[in-house]
This record gives structure tokens, C-alpha cells and sequence, in this order.
């Protein structure tokens, strides 16, 4: 399994130095914008980012905003998602409402929130619960429609009802759907939180970056972008390793 | 003999999917009495309704009319006391071997410590104490199928019902569980009702074959089969009236519908 790893790291990084090498060639010898770095200086740039403690101050004012949202996305998104996976009444008042919401930019919510709850953390957390709560609900929903019956007749031999099975069969059976759900809910919800930022400024990492493009230092603009991105797939990969050592039976399912 | 289970005129309809499917009658009109401590099997063509039957043994299914009673009292769902083994995906792949193994002896009260000790028990007596501690997706399918049966047998039901246990698995494991099953079966003579495609298992393991016929089913014959216990394989193979029985069984598999 390391081995494995291992490979897969490297081909990473050489899809990633592929994209550089294009990027660096592009801005170097294709166009003429001397305001788009290069890749080198966004590099460079995102590195400094990284070492700057007010980058980390205001990723740190976000972040809470970020975790509290999704937070919030998760622990009601996963019930409604399971309840309307085993009851169709329940999957049928509430689907076209889902449905409805998927064009609607979430980040742009953020300007709704704001006139009804000012422009503290309250509005933002929300606007990004909003955003993370859908592929939550999601992916609940189908992990629990896809239930095994076997494995519920089991459940109901074994003497449990409804509540029980539903905590004990549905959501254990449903937790590779439901984890792959909460994985694409953090990026969207990454992407909602510096979004919302940039509607509603004030204080964030999303205002930090949007702060350098207003007065146009555009290398300083791509290495918070990069350097957010960083941030952003390592949060990706703690997740994965974590749930990879809390569920041993899925076998590298997520 | 006290009468366990007593199933009369039962008849079975499946609705259409769709609002202008036809109906499924899946069970037609069956009658079947299952006395304390017998072993039955159950077997008749693909699509005659044994699975179903079954089920509504179980108290998966609910009948449509006639009556379905276990232990005089109509049975209204699942409940420990009439444990059932699927052929497949019946354990909890999440949970161990052991876990799952202490999820039925969680159905009968006793306290942490000696459900551990219990579902120990049970592993022992299939043969599985080394791998407890495996997930059911590291097994081979017939130590998967013996993890199930330790399972259900933890409930200590009074009723063990078997949905064509083994019809996943080769043969020669096949033949293996058989054998195995018999031999924890000759420890508790549990009473079981054994569902089975396999005309040779059905005359090996019981003490009565019950055959249906094509859909809408009835039940065609109830064949006897005199071969005294404890059974061996050849002892059952070499018996004087095997070939006559055995041909009596397939003859009325592949008669055709009425």
C-alpha cells in the first residue's frame, strides 16, 4: 500500500510540474501580458504567502467561518439525506427544493444573509452551510436508497426497528457515499467562503486576496490563489488519511 | 410432535411495478406444518416462489390471505426466534467477525463480558476463532457463509431458516458446509426450514423434502426420506431407496406446469 502511495505522489507532482512548465512557456514566450506572472513568480509568491503570518491570520478568521459552516452542512445534511434515502414522502417534499438551489451561486446568498443578519460571522457561516449542504445531502440520499434489503432483514432478525436500524444498518452501510459526499462539500464550500469574501469584504482570506487585486499586485493576487490551493489539498489529504484509519472495513473506498 | 410452525391455504400476490403490470402470484395456495426439531428442505423450479415463502416465514413479507403461524401465534414481522442465513450479503461488512457474531448474541440479554465469551462459542464451533478479528470482505465466500450461520445461531432461534445457503459456493465447499451444518445441527436439533435449487442437498440434510411446483405454486409432494441419523454422505448416497428418491424429485421438478 506505501509503494503505492509513493507512485502516486510522484505522478502528482509531474502532472503538476507538466502544468508549470506549460504555464512558464505560455507567460514567457506566447503572450505579451507582462501583469500575469509567470510561473516562477507565482511560485515565489505563493511561498511568501506561506511564511507570512498575516497570510495565516486571516486564513485562521476564515477558517472558522469555513469549519463552522461545514459543520453545520454535515450534521444536518446526513440525517435529512438518510431519512429521505428510506422514506419517499420525505425524499419527494424535498428534492424539488434541492433542485431548485443548484443554479443558484451560492456565494452570492451571502448578500441575502447580510441584510438579515448584518455582515458579522453569522451571514457568512451560513452562506457557506448553504453551499456544502447540498452534495451532503446528495450523497446521503443515495447511499441510503442503496441500501442492501439483506442487510436490513438482517437488522429486523436481529430484533431492531426503525430508529435502530437506521443508526446501526442505513448510516454504517451508507458512510462510503456519505464520506465521498464530504469531500466534495469541503472544496465547494472552500470555494463559497472565498467567494462570499469577495462580496462582503471586512476581514477573511478572501478579502486578504481580493485586497492585492484592487491595487493591482497581480503575483501577490496568484500566490495567495496558490497558496490557498496548498492549504486547500492538504486539507483534502488529512481528510482522506483520516478517514481511511477511522472506517479499516471500506478499504480505500474515499 | 409439537407443531412449530403451521402454514395453511397461504397465497402470496405480488402487485405490479408499474400501474398497468399484471400481478405476480407468486405463491398460489400452500400448506405446510413443520414439527419441533425436523429438518426440512423446500424445493421446486427457479421462480416458484420458495425464496418468497420463505420470507414470509421470516416476517419479511407479509401473506396476502391464508395462515401463517409460528408457535400458534400469526407472525406479524422478524423476530430473533425465527433466525434467518441469506446466501449472500447478510453480514454487516463494517463490523468483524467477532462483531458481527456478538450482534445475535446481543439479541439474547447477557451482559458485555459474556457476549464476548458467547460469540467466541459460536466462531469455535464453525471453525473461525482465528479470523475474528477480520472484516467479512477479507473472507472466502464459505467462511463468510459459516460466519453467518454462527451468527444466527447466537440467537439461539427456534426456528433456523436458510435461504439456499451454500448456492453461492463451490462444490466442494458446498459439500463441506453440509456436512458441518449437519453436525451442529445433530447438537441442537434446531428446527429448519431449508430452501435449496439442489435436489441431492435437500434429500442429504432432511428429514422431509418439500416440493412445489411452477408459479402460481402448490406444494406438489412431501417426500419422506428414511434415512437414519447421524447421516454420512455415503451412507445416504449408498442407501437402497436414494436412486428411487432422488428420481422422484427430479421427476416432479421437470413436470410441467399444470
Amino acid at each position: 500500500m506505501l509503494t503505492l502511495d509513493r507512485r502516486q505522489v510522484v505522478l502528482g507532482l509531474l502532472g503538476v510540474a507538466v502544468l508549470g512548465v506549460i504555464w512558464q512557456l505560455a507567460t514567457t514566450h506566447v503572450t505579451r501580458m507582462t501583469t500575469f506572472p509567470n510561473t516562477l513568480e507565482a511560485g515565489g509568491a505563493a511561498l511568501a504567502q506561506l511564511v507570512d503570518p498575516e497570510f495565516w491570520r486571516q486564513l485562521r478568521v476564515s477558517g472558522f467561518r469555513w469549519a463552522c459552516g461545514l459543520g453545520l452542512a454535515v450534521g444536518i445534511g446526513v440525517p435529512i439525506g438518510l431519512v429521505m434515502g428510506r422514506h419517499r414522502r420525505v425524499h419527494a417534499v424535498v428534492d424539488p427544493l434541492l433542485t431548485a438551489m443548484y443554479p443558484i451561486p451560492k456565494a452570492s446568498l451571502i448578500l441575502l444573509f447580510v441584510l438579515l443578519w448584518g455582515a458579522g460571522n453569522g451571514a457568512r457561516i451560513v452562506a457557506i452551510a448553504t453551499g456544502a449542504i447540498i452534495p451532503v445531502i446528495v450523497s446521503s440520499y443515495h447511499g441510503a436508497a442503496g441500501v442492501e434489503e439483506r442487510l436490513l432483514w438482517s437488522g429486523r432478525s436481529l430484533g431492531w426497528r426503525a430508529g435502530r436500524s437506521m443508526l446501526s444498518v442505513v448510516f454504517p452501510a451508507a458512510l462510503p457515499q456519505i464520506l465521498n459526499g464530504i469531500r466534495i462539500a469541503i472544496s465547494i464550500s472552500i470555494f463559497v467562503l472565498v467567494g462570499s469574501e469577495l462580496l462582503v469584504r471586512g476581514s477573511g482570506i478572501g478579502n486578504y486576496l481580493f485586497n492585492f487585486y484592487d491595487v493591482g499586485q497581480n503575483s501577490k493576487v496568484w500566490g495567495t490563489a496558490l497558496a490557498l490551493a496548498i492549504v486547500g489539498w492538504l486539507l483534502d489529504s488529512a481528510y482522506v488519511a483520516v478517514v481511511r484509519l477511522a472506517t479499516p472495513w471500506m478499504d480505500g473506498q474515499v | 410432535m409439537t407443531e412449530i410452525l403451521r402454514i395453511h391455504n397461504l397465497h402470496k400476490v405480488f402487485p405490479g411495478k408499474r400501474r398497468r403490470d399484471r400481478p405476480v402470484v407468486a405463491i398460489g395456495d400452500v400448506d405446510l406444518d413443520v414439527s419441533a426439531g425436523e429438518f426440512i428442505s423446500i424445493v421446486g423450479p427457479s421462480g416458484c416462489g420458495k425464496s418468497t415463502l420463505l420470507y414470509i416465514i421470516g416476517g419479511f413479507l407479509k401473506s396476502s390471505s391464508g395462515v401463517v403461524e409460528f408457535n400458534g401465534a400469526p407472525i406479524t414481522g422478524p423476530a430473533p426466534a425465527r433466525g434467518i442465513v441469506f446466501q449472500a450479503y447478510g453480514l454487516f461488512p463494517w463490523k468483524t467477525v467477532l462483531g458481527n457474531v456478538e450482534a445475535g448474541v446481543a439479541t439474547r440479554g447477557l451482559p458485555r463480558a459474556a457476549r464476548r465469551q458467547e460469540a467466541r462459542r459460536f466462531l469455535d464451533i464453525v471453525g473461525l476463532s482465528d479470523v475474528e478479528r477480520l472484516y467479512p470482505s477479507a473472507l472466502s465466500g464459505g467462511m463468510q457463509q459459516r460466519v453467518a450461520i454462527a451468527r444466527t445461531l447466537a440467537q439461539d432461534p427456534e426456528l433456523l431458516l436458510m435461504d439456499e445457503p451454500f448456492g453461492a459456493l463451490d462444490a466442494q465447499t458446498r459439500a463441506q458446509l453440509q456436512t458441518e451444518l449437519l453436525d451442529i445441527w445433530e447438537l441442537s436439533h434446531k428446527t429448519v426450514v431449508f430452501v435449496t435449487h439442489s435436489v441431492e442437498e435437500a434429500i442429504f440434510l432432511s428429514d422431509r423434502v418439500i416440493v412445489l411446483g411452477h408459479r402460481p405454486s402448490i406444494v406438489r409432494e412431501v417426500i419422506h426420506i428414511p434415512v437414519p441419523r447421524p447421516r454420512l454422505r455415503e451412507t445416504v448416497l449408498e442407501h437402497p431407496e436414494y436412486p428411487a428418491l432422488n428420481r422422484r424429485v427430479w421427476d416432479l421438478l421437470e413436470a410441467p406446469a399444470c
